[in-house]
């Protein structure tokens, strides 16, 4: 049996992991980080619409590494059933950005707070049939430390507005707001006309030179393309290249792990892992986390089984992989046409570089007795609407190549016509985007199990996801869209659309290894160490019981912290045990 | 000619773009080109859909230019079929005062590039190659001639034949897709000389761009499986309810 190397070993390197690593070696502690892919540096990210978005560089191939994704379907008779299908046979990847600093080295960095109604969905609104909807064992006090802290560490930049939802704050933000476009105070001022607040969104995005990163450059195509300045506050730039200069983190790029192993006594006994050559190693560490994004962690706990844990490690209860999440809602646009505004309108809606940071949060709790929800006063969770534009221009020519015959039919356009097609597309409009943020109820139809047929390039299964949605999401979802239609026609919007579905955006995901005070219903305690290994944690988004109305990531790099916390009070009560041997 | 070499496989078994056998690909659905798609709401609760329909990993041969197209464009392109598919691009994005033309986006360098450089798919390749045996077969037989000596107006119209067919409708909107990429990607795939497409698009480009040596190809590599081992298939469960043309549904993150 290998030697015991490492106090810590932390399995994946994105917002979940990374500030263990950073607060366990600043604490002294020797970590090791696994993650399956490379390590890259601010030098290989590029804004190349073929790498981040059309080709899937950052991720593996679906050939090589899927998933299975059961949807459900009716049969003429109306009768539903469960359809699997694989990845690969559908090109719809679940990957989120496999290299070190993971899916954080591709995120918006829209950082808003959960407010401290989602640590107790179940008592404010009672129980909804159909959900699993259960109370936070933490409050958002415990939490709004951490989240203080990450606005610090990772960098966050924002400004504090008075609005109807804002959640409490012990600190202003570190850092001033990013630059802003001039649609930031068209939707200001469109708000304000029809009794909306308008709110600045908080971007894990430096607007300051600061920890040795550069500030935003403002190339305009920020969104999923990685970060070249640094700017960004990905798990990587942020966290882990301070871990490393400690001395005491070693980060193994290309370092698969497939099983946690156990003993007959239920005791860890290694990390096993393929390396970048293919080879089987194993590693021991004192402590152990997890944190592979929610839908890989719940994977690698049912494939770890062992004569304690014949249905995988810490999942004796049968809770691992169930009451996985994703984000509620939907999209929608408007558009602005050029020839119906006067030139500085133009102008200004033609600016390129800075962010428009607008959010509404006016109904994150629905108070309309219009509001046919849950509850019969018209009360429920309701969410976030953030607005954007897109800049991908492959994304947008696709498309312009279609027009109408004499007969009105579809067909294909090329010369002259195409080219008319395209400039038109491109130079006399801009589309105002929306996404809808709301919480997606945890069901039994939502879940996380071992595919049993498909393999990944190892040979090891698969995980399979079931993607039931509640229809209460859309409800939600809905509703919001409406309310964010109505300032596209206050903005003077034209062409406005919404869609709202109970298809997932496999970006956001969370819960699948509920934290909770009872070990029956939940895998993990309130500091989301296993119920049933005492040195075993999981600090990615698998924690979440409920995930409220906002993406993810500052949750879970807020938590992550807390966590760390307790995980250094763990190692420090093992080295001075140690110490009095 | 190249593709009259080759004894027909794998996924095109196919004399022409007429062929009633033919079947829209995966390969060429993940690029969200067709209007439908683009414009259709589907409802997930009501779609009757069957991994039937999916018919799994085909084993392909590898694709391989011939032994010209391995020299460099300037003398490949003398030769089909790039020279047919120069000429194809040309008309498709034709010089005109309105906006540059496929020469000057360097839309034939950059689907070299595709064809030989990137890692494209080899049925997409193929499929590529393919189309231009069938496009000089159709033009033989209108005209008698190969589609490079028919007139603009002759080209026209048998361009507007093949779009009426699913196969050929497919190979000009990949064409049409290529033409897209060789003028808004960054210059180091070999279109988009000087950002000329994003320049007449008003399209701010970002920054920094990847160079050669950077592309999305050449990013550093992933670990290696041990040994490759085969993917199993998923024996298909509800053969009753398989549709022919499954819409692909459009699913997309937020940001």
């Amino acid at each position: 049996m290998n030697k015991i190397t490492y106090d810590i070993c932390i399995v994946g390197s994105g917002a979940g992991a990374s500030p263990v690593a950073y607060t366990m070696a600043k604490a002294g502690a020797k970590v090791l980080v696994l993650e399956k892919g490379p390590w890259l540096t601010e030098k290989e990210f590029f804004k190349d619409e073929l790498a981040i978005s059309i080709h899937d560089a950052y991720n593996p191939k679906l050939s090589e590494e899927q998933h299975v994704i059961e949807e459900q379907y009716e049969d003429g008779d109306s009768n539903s059933f469960w359809q699997r299908e694989k990845t690969s046979d559908s090109g719809w990847t679940w990957w989120n950005g496999n290299v070190v600093g993971g899916s954080s080295n591709f995120m918006s960095g829209y950082f808003h707070r959960l407010k401290p109604v989602d640590f107790r969905l179940k008592s404010e609104f009672g129980a909804i049939k159909g959900a699993n909807v259960a109370d936070w064992p933490i409050s958002y006090e415990e939490l709004e430390p951490y989240y203080a802290m990450v606005e610090r560490e990772v960098g966050v930049s924002g400004r504090v507005v008075q609005h109807p939802h804002q959640e409490p704050r012990s600190t202003d933000f570190p850092y001033p707001p990013i630059a802003e476009v001039p649609m930031s105070l068209w939707i200001d001022k469109a708000a304000e006309k029809i009794g909306y607040h308008a709110v600045p969104i908080p971007r894990a995005v430096l607007s300051q030179p600061a920890m040795g990163r550069r500030s935003c450059e403002y190339s305009g195509y920020c969104s999923r393309y990685g970060c070249s300045s640094g700017a960004k506050g990905s798990g990587r730039a942020a966290l882990l290249n301070h871990a490393v200069t400690t001395g005491n983190c070693t980060i193994k790029p290309n370092a698969k792990v497939y099983k946690i192993a156990t003993d007959d006594t239920g005791k860890i006994t290694g990390v096993h892992y393929y390396d970048a050559q293919g080879r089987q190693q194993s590693v021991r560490a004192k402590i152990y986390v997890v944190a592979c994004q929610a839908v890989e962690t719940s994977r690698l706990l049912l494939a770890s089984k062992g004569k304690k844990f014949p249905n995988g490690l810490a999942n004796n209860s049968g809770q691992v992989g169930k009451n996985l999440l994703f984000s509620g809602g939907g999209a929608g646009s408007g558009d602005f046409i050029y020839d119906q505004l006067n030139e500085q309108q133009v102008s200004e809606l033609k600016v390129v570089g800075p962010f428009i940071n607008r959010a509404l949060q006016d109904w994150y709790q629905i108070d309309d007795n219009a509001f046919t929800g849950a509850n019969t006063k018209g009360q429920a969770k309701g969410g976030t609407i953030d607005f954007l534009f897109h800049q991908n221009p492959i994304a947008r020519a696709r498309g312009t190549q279609w027009g109408l015959d004499n007969e009105g039919e579809d067909k294909l356009l090329w010369g002259e016509e195409l080219k008319q097609s395209i400039k038109q597309e491109f130079t006399t409009y801009k589309t105002l985007r929306f996404e809808v943020f709301n919480d997606w109820l945890p069901t039994d139809d939502c879940f996380v199990a071992l595919d049993e047929e498909v393999t990944d390039k190892w040979g090891d299964p698969v995980a399979k996801v079931r993607i039931g949605y509640h229809q209460h999401d859309l409800e939600v979802g809905e509703y919001l869209s409406v309310k964010a239609e109505k300032l596209l026609v206050a903005l003077g919007a034209k062409n406005i659309s919404s869609s709202v579905s109970g298809y997932p955006a496999t970006n956001l995901m969370a819960g699948g290894c509920r934290f909770g005070d009872d070990s029956k219903t939940s895998v993990l305690d309130k500091n989301c160490r296993a119920h049933e290994v005492d040195n075993l944690y999981v600090t990615d988004g698998s924690f979440m019981p409920t995930g409220g109305s906002v993406p993810y990531t500052f949750t879970i790099y807020a938590n992550a912290f807390r966590v760390a916390d307790k995980i250094k009070q763990h190692w420090q009560q093992l080295y001075s045990s140690h110490l009095k041997v | 000619m190249a593709t009259e070499r080759t004894t027909p496989i794998g996924s095109y078994p196919l004399k022409s773009f007429f062929d009633k056998s033919y079947q829209t690909p995966l390969w060429f659905k993940e690029k969200e080109l067709s209007k439908k798609v683009l414009s259709q709401q589907v409802s997930r609760r009501n779609l009757l859909k069957s991994a039937a329909g999916a018919t799994g990993v085909i084993a392909l041969p590898v694709f391989s230019l011939d032994s010209q197209a391995q020299n460099s464009l300037a003398k490949s392109k003398k030769t089909d079929p790039w020279l047919t598919l120069e000429v194809t691009l040309a008309h498709l994005l034709p010089v005109s005062a309105t906006g540059p033309s496929s020469a000057d986006i360097n839309a034939l360098a950059y689907l070299y590039q595709v064809m030989t450089v990137q890692p494209t798919s080899a049925q997409e390749k193929e499929f590529i190659v393919k189309g231009v045996g069938w496009l000089n077969s159709f033009a033989n037989s209108k005209y008698n001639k190969t589609f490079v000596q028919l007139s603009f107006d002759e080209k026209e119209l048998l361009l507007r034949g093949i779009s009426r067919s699913s196969a050929g409708e497919n190979w000009l909107n990949t064409l049409l897709n290529y033409i897209f990429e060789a003028m808004l990607t960054p210059p180091a795939y070999g279109g988009n000389p000087n950002g000329i497409g994003w320049q007449w698009l008003e399209h701010q480009g970002g920054f920094p761009l990847p160079k050669a040596g950077q592309r999305y190809f050449e990013l550093p590599s992933r670990g290696k499986a041990k040994n490759q081992i085969a993917i199993r298939e998923i024996e298909p469960t509800k053969e009753s309810n398989r549709l022919v043309n499954i819409p692909l549904i459009k699913r997309t993150n937020k940001a």
